[in-house]
């Protein structure tokens, strides 16, 4: 436990000497959030409802979805491929700490960075807006933090898969950017996607990305009934078991063609 | 009886397929649809044992397959054919308990924590290979007192010089007290001083710790300081494995007689003793077969008037590249 402690403890250092990087960052997370809470309240400015959406929901589910971009989709792995690719992994590879332990606890470090900052900007937000937010029952709060926890979990096998193009190729810049603009779409990043025409929403609920937020936002605003709840948290564990499995071969793969290079 | 090597490879194979490009623009759009691989035999059968406690020196060219073999000895890539085993381990299945018995330092890599003094590391290291507080703070103790960094270990180390950075790299990989220590050019980019700091400290572990080491460098002085066995690696292939004073025997066909005379004496009057190297005069550097040094040397103190004289090995530097240059002209 100790090490993993010490790993944690690091991963804060590394991430708090540039502080200028730091500040920036979280400044262009807080203008997103900023700009669509503006943009949202204009829209509701007419007190209808829309998209299925009152104010309140609409204006909840950006507060859930700048945690949720904090929590799921931020990533202490973007490298990781290049990581691998210049023989950076070799020193782990050499000592008694396997990989997945030592990035997973990197990730969570990573993660409760983004928390403390996404708390602090929801704080600022919540006083310049005064919105009133909804908040879901004790179970429905339950199955959204363990549908948050598949989604983290999700988003790291997706960092580990993408890291094991690093054992084949240098070139890593392109498949990576594709899923990043595909991911911030489909994970309801920028709007909810059910206000999306049906055939869209259907053909993305084929793939795993609606698993990486927006998923978790609706059952947050208490919109999935008992059958949907069961089949999104079967689907989600699916995904989770598949490509896991898909991950672990390719891992198994890389390794033996590994080049250690830098030499 | 005889006990357990602590290195063992056997019939050791190492192929790596890389991507052929045709050279210009054209072989770059032909790429697109195209590609021609070849194989680089990297290391391509050699087998050896080191016994616990030897200190071996690898030596070859860049690109031997030196470095090669100790990253498949570490566990880092895994062998086209044959077997490796560390301390009775297979390397590749990368088990801790094979883990916390050895290290490879790489001179050209870095393990410290980049933005972090490497104190920082160091501790991470102690809870990654659970040594024990008591153990930890003597070795630590012991190894900042042998390198003299006791003033920036606190320091972050990407403000540390490149001989202050190895230093740290040496004491990260040593903290665990290693059985057995793979050695990659430790001493590249480093001063001569900072060189022989370095050669003193690894001796000293050596006996201290009974360590058995591999040590690669391309100064020879490392090799020849720390190693009585040397294995020479030539294109993945092993082309020499003995005693390093056999590896003079078995190369340097000649030695260095090197002459100071009271009066000078003419170059062509020399040459009939053997090969004249260098000449002013009043000075000569030559070359005589190893096996008639002496006698040919008594006869010249004989025959003309020399006020010194000085009879020399070849270096090993000269050696190596004779053996390994392009036409393998051995007339050392």
């Amino acid at each position: 436990m100790k090490k993993y402690l010490r790993i944690l403890s690091l991963s804060w250092q590394k991430g708090l000497v540039y502080r200028a990087d730091i500040a920036l960052w979280r400044f262009r997370q807080f203008l997103n959030s900023l700009m669509s809470l503006t943009v949202w309240n204009v829209i509701f400015a007419q007190g209808n409802d829309l998209f299925g959406y009152s104010k309140d929901q609409m204006i909840t589910y950006i507060f859930i979805a700048a945690f949720l971009q904090g929590m799921i989709l931020a990533t202490s792995l973007h490298g990781l491929a290049s990581r691998v690719y210049s023989g950076e992994i070799s020193f782990l590879l050499l000592k008694p700490i396997t990989l997945f332990s030592y990035f997973s606890t990197e990730e969570i470090a990573d993660k409760i960075k983004n928390v403390f900052f996404v708390i602090i900007e929801s704080l600022v937000l919540f006083f310049l807006f005064k919105p009133v937010l909804i908040f879901p029952e004790g179970g429905q709060l339950i199955l959204f933090i363990i549908w948050t926890m598949g989604g983290v979990i999700l988003n790291f096998i997706f960092s580990l898969l993408f890291g094991t193009l690093g054992f084949w190729s240098p070139e890593t810049w392109g498949p990576k950017f594709l899923f990043f603009i595909f991911a911030d779409f489909s994970a309801g990043k920028l709007f909810p996607l059910d206000i999306m025409p049906e055939i869209i929403q259907n053909m993305l609920f084929l793939t795993p990305f609606p698993y990486l937020s927006f998923m978790q936002t609706q059952m947050f605003l208490g919109k999935l009934d008992m059958t949907q709840t069961l089949h999104h948290s079967i689907v989600l564990l699916s995904w989770i078991g598949i490509l896991s499995f898909i991950n672990h071969l390719l891992w198994k793969k890389g390794l033996r063609s590994y080049q250690a290079a830098g030499q | 009886m005889s006990s357990i090597p602590a290195v063992k490879v056997d019939h050791l194979k190492k192929h790596f397929k890389v991507y052929k490009k045709k050279p210009g623009f054209m072989g770059s759009i032909e790429s697109l649809w195209h590609r021609e691989y070849e194989t680089v035999k990297a290391v391509d059968d050699i087998s050896f044992d080191i016994e616990q406690g030897e200190i071996v020196g690898f030596i070859g060219q860049n690109g031997a397959g030196k470095t090669t073999t100790l990253k498949v000895l570490s566990g880092l890539l895994y062998q086209t054919s044959g077997s490796v085993s560390v301390l009775g381990y297979n390397p590749w299945k990368r088990q801790a308990a094979f883990q916390k018995q050895f290290s490879l330092v790489m001179g050209q890599k870095n393990q410290l924590w980049w933005d972090v003094p490497a104190m920082e590391t160091f501790l991470l290291n102690q809870t990654i290979y659970e040594v024990p507080e008591k153990q930890f703070r003597n070795t630590l103790d012991a190894l900042i007192e042998i390198l003299d960094v006791k003033d920036i270990i606190n320091i972050q180390v990407r403000k540390l010089s490149l001989g202050q950075r190895m230093k740290c790299e040496l004491i990260a990989s040593l903290l665990h007290n290693p059985k057995v220590l793979f050695l990659d050019e430790p001493t590249i980019g480093l001063d001569v001083v900072m060189q022989k700091s370095l050669r003193d400290f690894i001796r000293q572990y050596n006996k201290e710790f009974g360590a058995t080491i591999i040590l690669t460098s391309h100064y020879m002085d490392d090799v020849k300081e720390l190693c009585e066995r040397a294995i020479m690696i030539d294109r993945g292939a092993k082309v020499f494995d003995g005693q390093l004073s056999d590896l003079i025997d078995k190369y340097a066909r000649n030695k260095i007689l090197s002459l100071a005379f009271s009066k000078p004496v003419q170059k062509k009057l020399l040459e009939k003793y053997g090969i004249v190297k260098n000449w002013t005069g009043s000075t000569a550097t030559m070359l005589v077969p190893r096996k008639e040094a002496t006698k040919r040397a008594a006869t010249m103190l004989t025959d003309l008037p020399i006020h010194d004289l000085n009879i020399e090995e070849i270096p090993l530097e000269a050696i190596i590249r004779e053996v390994f240059g392009e036409e393998n002209r051995l007339h050392l």
